[in-house]
C-alpha cells in the first residue's frame, strides 16, 4: 500500500486540472507528475488520481496501459531506453544495445540487481541526426560510442 | 533558420513583428486570405493546405474554438519539430498567435510527445516569457485579442500524431482515432471546432504575414511553396536539418547538403518522407522534393524525414524495423491494423531468424494489401504502403 | 427523402438513415460486428465496408448517412474481397475452438465465414495465446482468445447501464478487455453482454457446456416477473427421442420489442424465471388430514363442482371466496369472472400479489406481476386480502397463486383458513401453505399457456404457449372453465 499523494502533489494535480474545461483532460500530464514522484502508477495512485479528476479508476488504468511511458511497477533508479528504429539501427544501434546488455548484465526489460538501471528498447526518439541514440530518464544522448556509454552510466547515481 | 531561443533574441531578429502587423493592421479574414494565397501546405505529413483547413472552422458558433499544435513528432526519421521547439520556440508561439487570430481562437494547446520532456520545459519557459511580455494572455499588444496557451505532454504513442487520436489523448483518453466525418473543424476538442496544425506549419506563418504570400511562393513550387526543414539521417557525412526550398532535388539534399555517404558506404535506397513513405531505390533519387513529385514517384513527401540506407544493410533489416514499428504502435482499435500488423510481424520475424519459406514475401504483400484502404485511420496505409514498396522494389533480395 | 440505389435497386430513404439501415430495410443484409443499433457507430470491425460510387476507398455502411443520388454496391468483387480480408484477419487471431464453444450455431464469425469467407487458412505462424476463462461477473466468463475487440460489451456498460465495469487495456494486438481489480460486472443487466457478444468470448455460466444451440427451438413469450412485459425467447430443448436428455428450457433471451424493452431484459427475468421449474408442484393432491392422495382432473373437478352447485342452490353463493393475483392472464380472469361472478366482478375476490420491489430506473418495475392493468380493465377491483373476512365463515375458498403467505403471519393465516370449509389452492410454485389446503392443484407458469397481459403502459400483449406444462400443471383458466362446464353454467 502506498502512502496517499502528498499535499504538494495534489495541489499540482489541481493546478493542471484547472487548465482545461474538463478536469479529466489533465490525465496524461497528471500521470507524469505522479510517476515522476512515485516512480510508477499502482492501484493506489490510480484510485487517488481518479477521485481528483472525477473519473473512474478503470479509465485511469485504460490510459496507463495504453501509453508506453507509463509504468505500473517500479523500475530501476534510471530508465535506459535504447532506440531500436531504422536510423539508429543503420548507425549501429544493435551493437549499442548488445554492449549495454553485456555491461549491465541484464536483458531488455530487466533491472540490474542493485536497482540502478532498467534497460528497455524504444521506438524513434526523434533525434535521428545523432543516431544511434538512447534516452536515460529524460536526457537524450546521441552519437553513442562505448566510451560515451561508460560516461553516461557512470554519471548516473 | 534563425537560432533564436530567448524572446529578446527573437525580437531582435524581427520576431513578433508579424503578430503586431496582423493584430493591429489586418482583419482576421485578411490574415486567413494571405495564408491561403501563400498555399502553405501542412508540414506534418498529410500536406493539407493550412489556410483551407482554417477556413473550415465555422465563423459563427456558440462553442469555444481551439488550436492544437501537433508536436507529437513520432514519424521515424523526423526531428525537425524538435529543432524548432528547442531553438526557435517563439516562431511557433507567434505562428500560433496569428493562426488563432485568423480563426477566432482563444485557447491553444501544444500536444508535445512525452519523450521531449526537456524540450517541453524549454517551451514552458518560452511560453512564460511570452505571457510576461504580453504576447500571450489577455489583450495581446493592446489589440483586444486574447489567447491562452498551454503545453500538454503525451506519453509515448505514435498514433497520437494522427489528429483525432491527438484530440482523444488531449481529452485524457486512450489515443484511439475517431471516425470522420465529423471533422475536427466542426467537432474537435471537447466537441468544439478545432484547428490542428503541425509545429513547422505554424512556424512558417509569421514570415508569410510579415513578407507576404508572394514572398513565400517565390521559393518552392506553385501550389507547394516556401521552404521546408528536411531531415537527413543514416550513414551520411552530415546528418541534420536543412532548410531548403520545396522542390529541391533529393540527390542534392543527400549528396550536396548532407555531404553524401560516409567513407566506404554506397547508397542502396532512400526513404524520403519518414518511415511511412514508400522506399526509393538508389537510381530513383533524381526527383524534386515536393508533394506532387513524390506522389508521382509512388511515394510521399510526408514529414520530409530522409532516411539514407547503404548497401551493407540487408533490406530484410529495413523490413523488420518497419514491421516492428507499426505493430508496436497500432492502437488496436480496428481489425485490419491490429491483426494485420501483428501477422506481418510474425512472418517477418520468422524470415529474419532464417525460417522464411517460399511464398512468405507474396504473403506479406497480400496481407499489406488487406490493410491498405481498409482502416479507420491513415495509420493503416502508413503500415501497409512501406511494406508494399519494399517488396515492389527489392523482391529479388527478399526472396534470395 | 433522399433517393439512392443499392445494388442497382432504387430506394427512397428517410433523411439521416445510414446505408446499413437502408440496406437492411430493403432486405439486403450487411455483415457487421461492432455495429449494434443501440449504440452510435463505432467503425472498428471494418466488415461492413461497401463501395460508394465516386469515392476512392470503401466506406462504412454503418456510419455513412444517405444523401441524394448515392449509389452503393454491397456485393461486387471489391466489397467481397474486403469482407474476406477482415474475416481472414479475425480468424487468424481466433482459437477456432467451435467444438467446445457455446456460441457455435449462433456465432457471427461462423455465419459470416460461411457466407463471405470459405477460404483455406493461410496462417502458418503461432497464434496469440490469451486467458480463456476470466471471471468478469457472477455468471459471466470472458475468453480473451475469442474476443474480437468489437467493444460492444464495454460500450453497453458505458452508455446503457453507465456502470463501466469493463475497459480496454494495453494497446495494439495486446489489447484486452477486462475488469478493474476485483470490481466485476454487477449491473442487473449483465446477462445482456452474452447476447451482445457476437462470438463466444463472453459466456454465461448457467448455460456453459449444457447443450448445443441447434438443439434448441426459440419460443416466443412475455416475461411475467413485473409489469413491464418484456419480450423474451425461451430456448427449449425437446429432449428424447430427438436428442438424448430431458426436455426442458435452457435459457431465456430478450426478444426485441422497440416499444417495451428494446433489445434488453434484466437479469431477474433472464435467470430467475426458469429456476422455478425445479420446485414446481406437479400433481393434483387431496389432503385427507392423515395422508395425501393423488387425484385426476375429472375427479377433482367433479368434487368441487358439486360443492359449488350445492352452495349456489342453497342461495349461499356468497359463501364462495376467491383469492386471485394480478399475474393471471386475461383469459384466466375472464373465465373466473364468468364462472364465479355471474359475468360481472363482485367485490368478493381478494388479490394476493408478491410484494412490490424496487423500480430500477430502466426496465424492472416496482410492480412484480404482469397483468394488474388487465385485471382492472376487466372490471376487477384490486383489493388486498382480508384474513378476518376469510375466517368469517366461508364454505369454499379458491386461492390462485402462492402469495397468500404475504397476507399475514403464519398463525393468522392458519387460523383464518381453519375456519373455511373446503380450501382449494391452485399454484405453480409452492407457497409453504399447501398442508393447510384440502385440494392442491398444480398451475402452469405463463410460459406454459396461451394468454394475454396488459402491461403498466396499457399495451396488450398476447403470447402463445411456449413450453409443455410441467407434470400435470393446468392453466387456471382451463381449470375454471372445466369447473364451469361441470357446474352447468358454461356450456
Amino acid at each position: 500500500m502506498s502512502a496517499p499523494l502528498s499535499a504538494d502533489l495534489r495541489a499540482g494535480i489541481e493546478r493542471l486540472a484547472a487548465r482545461y474545461p474538463r478536469k479529466a483532460a489533465a490525465l496524461l500530464p497528471v500521470l507524469h507528475l505522479v510517476q515522476n514522484d512515485r516512480g510508477f502508477i499502482g492501484p493506489d495512485e490510480e484510485a487517488e488520481v481518479a477521485v481528483l479528476l472525477g473519473i473512474g479508476p478503470i479509465e485511469v488504468r485504460e490510459v496507463v496501459t495504453f501509453y508506453t511511458m507509463f509504468r505500473r511497477r517500479p523500475a530501476g533508479r534510471h530508465l535506459v531506453q535504447v532506440c531500436s528504429n531504422l536510423s539508429c539501427t543503420l548507425m549501429g544501434g544493435e551493437r549499442i544495445l548488445d554492449y549495454l546488455k553485456k555491461n549491465l548484465a541484464i536483458g531488455v526489460g530487466e533491472t540490474t540487481s542493485d536497482g540502478r538501471f532498467t534497460l528497455t528498447t524504444v521506438e524513434c526518439l526523434g533525434a535521428c541526426e545523432q543516431a544511434p541514440c538512447l534516452m536515460i530518464d529524460f536526457d537524450y544522448h546521441g552519437n553513442l560510442t562505448e566510451e560515451k556509454i561508460e560516461a553516461i552510466l557512470g554519471g548516473a547515481a | 533558420m534563425d537560432m533564436n531561443r530567448s524572446l529578446e533574441a527573437y525580437r531582435e531578429a524581427g520576431g513578433y513583428q508579424a503578430a503586431r502587423k496582423a493584430l493591429a493592421a489586418m482583419t482576421p479574414a485578411a490574415v486567413l486570405d494571405e495564408v491561403k494565397k501563400a498555399g502553405l501546405r501542412g508540414r506534418g505529413g498529410a500536406g493539407f493546405p493550412a489556410g483551407l483547413k482554417w477556413s473550415f472552422v465555422p465563423a459563427k458558433t456558440d462553442k469555444p474554438k481551439y488550436l492544437c499544435v501537433n508536436a507529437d513528432e513520432g514519424e521515424p526519421g523526423t526531428f525537425k519539430d524538435r529543432f524548432i521547439l528547442s531553438h526557435n520556440p517563439h516562431a511557433l508561439i507567434e505562428g500560433s498567435l496569428i493562426a488563432a487570430y485568423a480563426v477566432g481562437i482563444h485557447q491553444a494547446y501544444v500536444y508535445i510527445r512525452g519523450e521531449y520532456e526537456m524540450i517541453a520545459r524549454r517551451l514552458d519557459q518560452a511560453v512564460t516569457e511570452a505571457y510576461e511580455k504580453g504576447f500571450l494572455g489577455a489583450n495581446i499588444l493592446e489589440s483586444g485579442f486574447s489567447l491562452d496557451f498551454g503545453v500538454h505532454r503525451g506519453a509515448g504513442a505514435y498514433i497520437c500524431g494522427e489528429e483525432t487520436a491527438l484530440l482523444e489523448s488531449l481529452e485524457g483518453k486512450r489515443g484511439h482515432p475517431r471516425l470522420k466525418p465529423p471533422f475536427p473543424a466542426s467537432v474537435g476538442l471537447f466537441g468544439a471546432p478545432t484547428v490542428i496544425n503541425n509545429v513547422e506549419t505554424l512556424a512558417n506563418v509569421p514570415a508569410i504575414i510579415l513578407h507576404g504570400a508572394d514572398w513565400f511562393t517565390a521559393a518552392g513550387l506553385p501550389r507547394d511553396g516556401g521552404t521546408r526543414l528536411f531531415g537527413v539521417s543514416g550513414p551520411v557525412v552530415r546528418p541534420g536539418i536543412y532548410e531548403l526550398p520545396v522542390g529541391t532535388s533529393l540527390r542534392e539534399i543527400i549528396f550536396s547538403h548532407a555531404g553524401g555517404m560516409l567513407p566506404g558506404k554506397r547508397l542502396k535506397a532512400v526513404i524520403p518522407g519518414g518511415l511511412s513513405a514508400p522506399i526509393l531505390r538508389a537510381d530513383e533519387i533524381d526527383l524534386k522534393m515536393d508533394c506532387d513529385s513524390l506522389v508521382a514517384a509512388g511515394s510521399m513527401l510526408g514529414s520530409g524525414g530522409i532516411i539514407v540506407i547503404d548497401e551493407a544493410t540487408p533490406i530484410l533489416d529495413v523490413l523488420f524495423r518497419v514491421a516492428k514499428f507499426y505493430a508496436h504502435e497500432s492502437c488496436g482499435q480496428c481489425t485490419p491494423c491490429r491483426l494485420g500488423t501483428a501477422w506481418i510481424l510474425k512472418i517477418v520475424r520468422r524470415m529474419a531468424s532464417g525460417n522464411g519459406v517460399r511464398g512468405d514475401v507474396d504473403e506479406l504483400a497480400r496481407l499489406a494489401a488487406g490493410i491498405k484502404g481498409m482502416t479507420l485511420c491513415p495509420m493503416g496505409d502508413a503500415a501497409a504502403l512501406p511494406i508494399l514498396g519494399i517488396i515492389r522494389k527489392f523482391k529479388a533480395e527478399l526472396e534470395g | 427523402m433522399p433517393n439512392i440505389t443499392i445494388d442497382g435497386r432504387p430506394l427512397s430513404v428517410a433523411e439521416g438513415t445510414t446505408v446499413l439501415k437502408a440496406a437492411e430495410a430493403a432486405g439486403i443484409p450487411i455483415p457487421h460486428l461492432c455495429y449494434h443499433p443501440a449504440f452510435a457507430a463505432e467503425g472498428s470491425c471494418r466488415i461492413c465496408l461497401v463501395e460508394i460510387e465516386g469515392l476512392p476507398k470503401l466506406e462504412l455502411a454503418c456510419a455513412t448517412v444517405v444523401r441524394e443520388g448515392l449509389k452503393v454496391q454491397t456485393g461486387n468483387p471489391s466489397v467481397r474481397e474486403a469482407r474476406r480480408a477482415v474475416l481472414e484477419f479475425l480468424l487468424a487471431d481466433h482459437p477456432l475452438d467451435c467444438p467446445i464453444c457455446d456460441k457455435a450455431g449462433e456465432c457471427k464469425l461462423q455465419d459470416y465465414f460461411l457466407e463471405y469467407g470459405l477460404t483455406e487458412s493461410a496462417f502458418r505462424d503461432d497464434k496469440e495465446r490469451r486467458a480463456k476463462k476470466v471471471r468478469i461477473g457472477e455468471r459471466l466468463l470472458l475468453d480473451r482468445e475469442r474476443c474480437i475487440l468489437c467493444t460492444r460489451c464495454v460500450r453497453f456498460l458505458r452508455d446503457i447501464t453507465k456502470t463501466r465495469e469493463l475497459g480496454v487495456f494495453e494497446r495494439g494486438v495486446h489489447s484486452e478487455i477486462g475488469v478493474y481489480e476485483d470490481r466485476q460486472v454487477a449491473t442487473p443487466y449483465g446477462g445482456n453482454l452474452v447476447d451482445l457478444c457476437p462470438v463466444g468470448a463472453i459466456t454465461d455460466t448457467t448455460f456453459r457446456f449444457k447443450t448445443r444451440t441447434w438443439f434448441l427451438s426459440a419460443r416466443l413469450s412475455i416475461c411475467p416477473l413485473c409489469s413491464r412485459g418484456c419480450g423474451i425467447f425461451i430456448d427449449y430443448h425437446p429432449g428424447f427421442p430427438r436428442v438424448a436428455g430431458s426436455a426442458k428450457a435452457y435459457r431465456i433471451r430478450p426478444r426485441l420489442n422497440p416499444s417495451v424493452n428494446g433489445p434488453w431484459i434484466c437479469d431477474l427475468g433472464r435467470y430467475n424465471y426458469l429456476d422455478h421449474h425445479l420446485d414446481r408442484l406437479r400433481k393434483i393432491l387431496w389432503n385427507r388430514g392423515d395422508r395425501e392422495m393423488e387425484m385426476s382432473r375429472d375427479r377433482v373437478t367433479a368434487i368441487l363442482a358439486e360443492k359449488v352447485k350445492e352452495l349456489t342452490a342453497r342461495g349461499r353463493g356468497d359463501r364462495i371466496g376467491l383469492v386471485l393475483n394480478t399475474g393471471l392472464t386475461q383469459e384466466d380472469l375472464r373465465s373466473i369472472r364468468d364462472v364465479f361472478l355471474g359475468g360481472t366482478p363482485s367485490p368478493r375476490p381478494w388479490f394476493a400479489d408478491p410484494p412490490q420491489g424496487r423500480d430500477d430506473g430502466f426496465l424492472l418495475r416496482a410492480e412484480r406481476t404482469a397483468n394488474r392493468r388487465g385485471a382492472e380493465a376487466l372490471g376487477f377491483r384490486i383489493q388486498a386480502v382480508d384474513l378476518d373476512e376469510i375466517g368469517g365463515g366461508l364454505e369454499v375458498l379458491f386461492v390462485f397463486g402462492p402469495y397468500l403467505k404475504e397476507a399475514g403471519s403464519a398463525e393468522t393465516i392458519e387460523r383464518a383458513l381453519a375456519a373455511v370449509g373446503t380450501k382449494v389452492l391452485m399454484t405453480a410454485m409452492p407457497s409453504g401453505l399447501e398442508r393447510l389446503f384440502d385440494f392442491v392443484l398444480p398451475a402452469t407458469l405463463p410460459s406454459e399457456k396461451t394468454g394475454t397481459f396488459i402491461n403498466a403502459d396499457g399495451l396488450e400483449q398476447a403470447f402463445a404457449q411456449a413450453l409443455p406444462p410441467c407434470g400435470e400443471a393446468w392453466a387456471e383458466g382451463d381449470f375454471v372453465t372445466a369447473l364451469g362446464r361441470e357446474i352447468g353454467r358454461v356450456s
